[in-house]
């Protein structure tokens, strides 16, 4: 059973003329991790926004389909109860910081305390999702003191630490510099080890290949394909249409033209296989 | 101070309505309505506005306040409780980080800003230029009569802003209390307040309609035919001639 | 403006940890006695027996002198000034200069409202000085308040400092290029609303995805809260609320029964 079920999913901004999302189907199994790539606009948001129940409990709007998660429907849920299953971060660390609390320990406690969990299970969440996050030396430090690296670590763990079964990630490392997108990649990569569900949005798609189980390419608001990361990362739709093309592919992409590498062989996607694929 | 007990009644008057206007709106769940959660947290950024803002024109020297653009603003886009919190709160912390007794007395008035506001905005009276100076008018007309008992009983009629030596000038040539105060009021507040609601109203001008939306009182703001030129204009006329007219308010009651 | 988080400042003192509740009502109680009190020397009094022992109680004497003279001094003297000149009240004159004229009356009239206000601000002051804000916001959520008012007075606390240095930022910028100075008027408006502009509308996009951060967290959760912090009310803190209450009774009592 798919812990993620998306059949026919159509939907439509209020005030706006064209629907963002068109026809999705997709179904994400129990520690998948799924990555979405698209250009600007194609939709990648609003399906974040849709998994994580916001849309369409926060952006009204019209949503047609089945929109599932661990066996609730997105229609007869609350927002309120829907955040219990399905956790989201986003772009800007800055913006998901509450402002309600003064140290990091509280911040993180603060999801807690609003669905009211028991004082000692309080702590003890914060501190395994500080360990998690690697956070544990900010545990006292004001929220709005740290970088943005830290803070985009400091939103995941105030997400991991209200336990959901599903993570939907929006781009959380458009907006760091290299530091900060490892540091936050490393959470990431800890989570999928340790099991958890991940859906994440991104355009660094070398990474994505070598730690993505699916990749979900998404153009114009519908599926453009979706599949292996090898398969799709390299697949000439996506290429022609002009996004998620790591450097390595389209370096080998040229040098194929140019016969300097052998048709039938598989583009390459990081960069040990564009070596390890010119070596020969 | 016997002006105090002659007014006592229509203290008690006002506080009765007011509860009872709060207590319908609880009951019949249209304040709640207001309350999303997009209302509270735009309610701390209004009122850092209503501070930056105010602290700005303080260090300008300009003879206005506009520290109340936030509260309008909240006012406008979540209805007048959600803007009469805006209002009471903001000048509650903000005299708690500067001077509690620069702040914290008008508290009420400040109250009423976001109550009228909000109440004017539902009646339709934020959707053009000359609209929102009529808002303005009628949230200083509100400002000045809240505000004159709570300067003669706190503080005698002096309060330490610099309309009170207008207020002293005004008592020593011979007038009552309440009417010197009240004559103050009457010359500041109306810039005051206009400006405030116009600047409110450009701001929510700037912000994108889908931005909007995700307010409860978006309908408020939706702009009839657009906010043209000519409407300021006209706006601009209006502002002039009840500037105009509260001058000569004034010269009667000074005079007669 | 004060470029701190909030008033508090942290001392190991028996005033630190009382119950928030407990030094609230010393502030109201004070407030109700120093109005309804007959006596004219009540706000005097109250400053002696209770403002300065307490100071030394909460070990917080240099920062209260600090508030005091930069703050409350400045005030309540120039209100004492303004009444003392202006406050109609008949009686003996004690000088003419141009159109001032203050009585007898006036002037004990001023120092006794001098008084209270300064009772009143340095209560505040001390209440202020010795709660820090998360505190008395879990206290008072704890006895009933709605948690979305806490939300928003402690946000609205860091929020407000970080406005305010960017809005320093503009003005410093203004000084330094001398705009303050050397333009007009209209010049100098007409430079700072590029620069506010983007300031007050950065702060209002964010309200977006602030809310759907809070959201995420369960903030319109149904349940009912908990809090991290456990505040302690004492006995000690009960015993000292019915006392004030009481005197604040005892003062009204007072009162009624003199006129």
């Amino acid at each position: 059973m798919a812990i993620v079920n998306l059949q026919n999913v159509t939907y439509q901004y209020p005030l706006t003329d064209t629907p963002a999302l068109q026809n999705i189907n997709l179904q994400v199994n129990e520690g998948e991790f799924v990555a979405v790539i698209g250009p600007n606009g194609a939709g990648k948001s609003t399906l974040c926004y849709t998994l994580a129940g916001f849309v369409p409990h926060f952006f009204k709007g019209e949503l047609t389909g089945v929109v599932e998660v661990v066996g609730v429907e997105s229609h007869n849920s609350s927002l309120s109860e829907w955040v219990l299953n399905v956790g989201l971060a986003f772009q800007n660390p800055f913006n998901q910081i509450s402002g309600a609390k003064y140290t990091v320990f509280e911040e993180l406690a603060f999801g807690l305390e609003n669905i009211g969990i028991p004082r000692e299970e309080m702590k003890t969440r914060v501190e395994e999702a500080m360990e998690l996050t690697g956070i544990g030396d900010l545990a006292d430090r004001s929220p709005y003191s740290l970088s943005g690296g830290q803070q985009q670590r400091v939103a995941l763990a105030s997400i991991l630490v209200m336990q959901p079964k599903v993570l939907v990630l929006d781009e959380p490392t458009s907006q760091m510099d290299p530091i900060g997108t490892r540091e936050v990649f490393g959470v990431i990569r800890k989570m999928t080890e340790r099991g958890m569900t991940v859906i994440l949005a991104e355009h660094k798609v070398e990474w994505i290949a070598q730690f993505a189980d699916r990749v979900v390419a998404l153009y114009e608001g519908q599926i453009l394909t979706a599949g292996k990361p090898r398969e799709v990362l390299t697949s000439d739709l996506v290429i022609d249409k002009g996004f998620g093309v790591s450097r390595y592919t389209s370096v080998a992409r040229k040098a194929r033209k140019q016969g300097l590498w052998s048709g039938s062989k598989q583009l390459p996607v990081t960069l040990d296989e564009a070596i390890e694929g010119f070596g020969k | 101070m016997e002006v105090i007990s002659q007014n006592i009644v229509y203290f008690i008057i006002a506080i009765a309505i007011l509860v009872l206007l709060l207590v319908w709106a609880y009951v019949t769940r249209r304040m709640q309505k207001d309350f999303t959660t997009v209302t509270w947290v735009l309610i701390p950024v209004a009122i850092a506005i209503n501070g930056v803002i105010g602290y700005i024109v303080g260090q300008l020297k300009l003879p206005v306040f506009l520290d109340s653009i936030g509260t309008v603003l909240v006012a406008a886009l979540c209805g007048p409780w959600a803007g009469a919190l805006t209002g009471a709160l903001s000048n509650f912390v903000i005299g708690m980080l500067t001077n509690p007794t620069d702040w914290w007395p008008w508290i009420p008035v400040a109250f009423f800003i976001g109550l009228v506001a909000g109440l004017c905005a539902n009646a339709g009276l934020f959707k053009s230029w000359w609209k929102v100076v009529v808002t303005g008018f009628l949230v200083a007309l509100t400002a000045a009569i809240v505000s004159t008992p709570i300067a003669v009983y706190f503080f005698g009629g002096i309060t330490s802003s610099g309309s009170s030596f207008i207020t002293a000038y005004l008592l020593q040539t011979g007038r009552d209390i309440v009417g010197a105060v009240f004559s103050t009021n009457f010359l500041v507040e109306p810039i005051d307040k206009i400006s405030t609601a116009m600047l409110a109203f450009a701001i929510v001008q700037g912000l994108s309609k889908r931005f909007l939306a995700r307010f409860p009182r978006a309908e408020n703001v939706q702009t009839e035919g657009g906010a043209s030129r000519t409407q300021l204009f006209i706006a601009i006329g209006v502002v002039v001639l009840l500037i105009l007219l509260a001058v000569f308010v004034v010269s009667r009651i000074t005079g007669g | 403006m004060h470029d701190r988080l909030s008033f508090y400042y942290y001392r190991d003192s028996l005033l630190h940890r009382l119950n928030p509740l407990t030094k609230i009502a010393l502030v109201f109680g004070l407030i109700l006695v120093s109005f309804v009190s007959p006596y004219y020397w009540t706000s005097h009094l109250l400053v002696l027996v209770v403002i300065i022992p307490l100071i030394f109680v909460g070990r917080i004497g240099r920062e209260y002198l600090n508030a005091a003279l930069r703050i409350i001094l400045p005030a309540t003297a120039f209100l004492f000034v303004m009444q003392a000149l202006f406050q109609p009240l008949e009686g003996e004159e004690l000088f003419r200069l141009w159109f001032l004229h203050p009585t007898l009356e006036s002037t004990l009239f001023a120092f006794r409202n001098a008084a209270r206000v300064f009772a009143i601000a340095s209560s505040f002051t001390i209440f202020l000085l010795t709660t820090h804000p998360r505190e008395l916001m879990t206290d008072l959520t704890r006895r009933g308040m709605p948690p979305q008012i806490a939300y928003v007075i402690i946000s609205t606390l860091q929020i407000l400092p970080q406005m305010q240095a960017k809005a320093q930022t503009i003005l410093a910028a203004q000084h330094s290029r001398g705009m303050d100075t050397q333009s007009t008027f209209l010049k100098r408006v007409g430079s700072l609303v590029p620069l506010v502009g983007p300031l007050v509308f950065g702060s209002l996009v964010e309200v977006e995805e602030r809310a759907i951060a809070i959201e995420a967290r369960g903030f319109t959760s149904s349940h009912v809260k908990t809090s991290l912090y456990d505040i302690p009310d004492t006995a000690l803190d009960r015993a000292l609320r019915w006392i004030f209450m009481g005197l604040a009774i005892l003062s009204m009592a007072l009162r009624i029964w003199l006129s």
